[in-house]
């Protein structure tokens, strides 16, 4: 990893980078930003029209437990990654089985889990708290630029690589099912797979994103780009890059920020995208003529 | 006699549904469903609000668990035309009409093709049902009649063996109505297609239809159209003591 570091630490010694990023941390949330970005960007393009924003969420809280169960199990304090993709990944597909099966509403399951991982994650907590440290908890609910090391960066260019592949591989499926589940079915997909499928890589990534802008802030980074891409988009295609490009934007900048001034930096990344979305909301009052 | 009827002399059928059963939970909503579409002809579903029409629909497309049968006798490669009574998707999200159609014809991933020559080869296929003007327009903002056009429009292509049409129950104006009927017309003709429809203006689909099949969680009616112009007849099928004129728009 050195190398990568070395290369980026050059540009900020030479100015064309902020002199911030001569910090090895800055270069790993740096290249994080870059990584987590453009996918969040892109996924959340189809969470959105998919309707599966607080799905995301309940990923998120699902993480609380999922440390909790890390470190009861013996892993080490800043890698419970077998608890966090484990549990996670638990939770996210007992649900799409509930939903494919018990005829419940997307809302009721989604309200139901919400609430059970964020009670088990706290119960188990307070059980192994005498074990372990405050600030991790905080780590993984508001993200935590400081403790994010070459393990975390590698385990989320893997996650993100893999996720990335699959994504592009199976979008236009993926999308055209969650249009009409039965009109994908006619034309010879598989929607209840796909639904699999895709709520697992999405599990991956918000999961490997965690460190970065932690729990309760990832369902914004996946939600907020692609509902201001579709103030400003006219297509489909415009509306990934868009998203991609606002998530980016938000990623990267956020974490300048949070480099200047002593805030987590998923806090600060949630602003700037923000300001990102009322801005394209402004652009489309003005540009944007109803159709 | 309908204007459109065509007489199969041939017992050659592409679809057949038999002994049909569908189970939600503890309610049966479909049992012993019979019935057999012909090669070639428009073949009606109709029943009263809560039949099973769509479930029967979606059983055949094959999206439903079910007892019973349904069988396939295909020539080709056994493309099946679907027409969904309506999409439930955001009407936010940016997806064109030239989107939504190529979609469905690659897999290469949308956003990252910028080749303009598939533009003709959508057009062309929006052409088919008048809708080649609607290419870039937002789904969400179409009107119910053009939405149900683009919808044909994707279902007959590439032309299927057997289309599979379920009828919106409101959302079309007469004009709309009018256009999409004629439309399903020419390209029955065109391709000799096999169509079953779930109608819900009863009047209308007689007029278009060879066949007719009324269910209510069974099949209550099987035969011609001609059979059912009599409102007592239909009266007596829907379980009404009134209405049935209404449900024949006073045609009868």
């Amino acid at each position: 990893m050195e190398w990568i570091y070395d290369i980026i630490r050059g540009w900020a010694e030479s100015g064309l980078l902020p002199s911030i990023f001569q910090h090895t941390f800055m270069i790993r949330g740096l290249l994080a930003a870059l990584l987590i970005g453009p996918l969040l960007g892109a996924i959340g393009t189809v969470v959105v029209t998919k309707k599966l924003s607080f799905f995301t969420q309940t990923i998120g809280n699902a993480a609380m437990s999922g440390v909790a169960i890390g470190l009861l199990f013996g892993e080490p304090v800043d890698g419970t990654y077998a608890g966090l993709y484990g549990f996670c990944l638990i939770v996210a597909l007992v649900m799409t089985f509930i939903k494919n099966r018990a005829r419940l509403s997307n809302d009721t399951i989604i309200g139901v889990v919400l609430a059970q991982v964020l009670g088990i994650g706290i119960v188990l907590m307070i059980l192994v708290t005498s074990q372990f440290n405050i600030h991790q908890v905080e780590a993984i609910l508001f993200g935590s630029l400081i403790t994010l090391n070459d393990t975390d960066l590698i385990s989320l260019a893997a996650a993100a690589l893999g996720a990335g592949i699959l994504f592009m591989l199976t979008y236009n499926r993926v999308m055209l099912s969650s249009f009409n589940p039965v009109l994908s079915k006619a034309r010879g997909l598989n929607p209840v797979f796909l639904e699999y499928l895709f709520v697992t890589l999405m599990t991956v990534v918000v999961v490997a994103s965690l460190k970065l802008i932690g729990a309760l802030l990832v369902l914004v980074l996946i939600v907020v780009p692609a509902a201001g891409a579709q103030n400003v988009v006219t297509n489909l295609r415009q509306f990934v890059w868009v998203s991609m490009f606002f998530a980016t934007i938000s990623t990267t900048v956020g974490l300048l920020l949070s480099g200047l001034v002593p805030v987590p930096s998923g806090a600060v990344i949630v602003l700037v995208s923000s300001v990102l979305f009322y801005g394209s909301l402004l652009f489309k009052a003005v540009f944007v003529r109803r159709e | 006699m309908s204007p459109n009827s065509k007489e199969g002399p041939g017992p050659d059928w592409v679809l057949e549904v038999s002994g049909l059963g569908v189970t939600l939970g503890r309610n049966k909503i479909l049992e012993n469903v019979n019935l057999t579409v012909r090669r070639g002809h428009i073949h009606a579903l109709i029943g009263p609000n809560g039949a099973g029409k769509t479930t029967l629909m979606r059983s055949i497309l094959g999206g439903m668990p079910h007892t019973g049968t349904i069988r396939f006798k295909f020539y080709g490669d056994g493309t099946i035309g679907y027409v969904p009574q309506f999409l439930d998707f955001d009407r936010a999200v940016p997806i064109t009409v030239f989107d939504f159609i190529r979609l469905m014809l690659q897999d290469f991933p949308l956003f990252l093709s910028f080749k303009r020559g598939k533009r003709e080869m959508i057009r062309k296929i929006l052409e088919v049902t008048e809708c080649d003007h609607l290419m870039d327009r937002m789904m969400g903002g179409l009107s119910g009649g053009e939405f149900r056009r683009v919808l044909l429009a994707q279902a007959v292509h590439p032309v299927p063996e057997i289309l599979l049409l379920d009828e919106p129950a409101s959302n079309m104006d007469e004009v709309g109505t009018n256009q999409f009927e004629r439309l399903l017309l020419e390209l029955r003709k065109k391709h000799d297609l096999s169509i079953l429809m779930v109608g819900h203006d009863i009047r209308r689909i007689l007029a278009l239809c060879d066949h007719v099949t009324a269910i209510n969680r069974t099949v209550i009616f099987d035969g011609k159209p001609d059979e059912l112009r009599d409102p007592g007849k239909v009266a007596e099928l829907f379980g009404l003591t009134t209405g049935a004129d209404d449900l024949l728009g006073g045609a009868a």
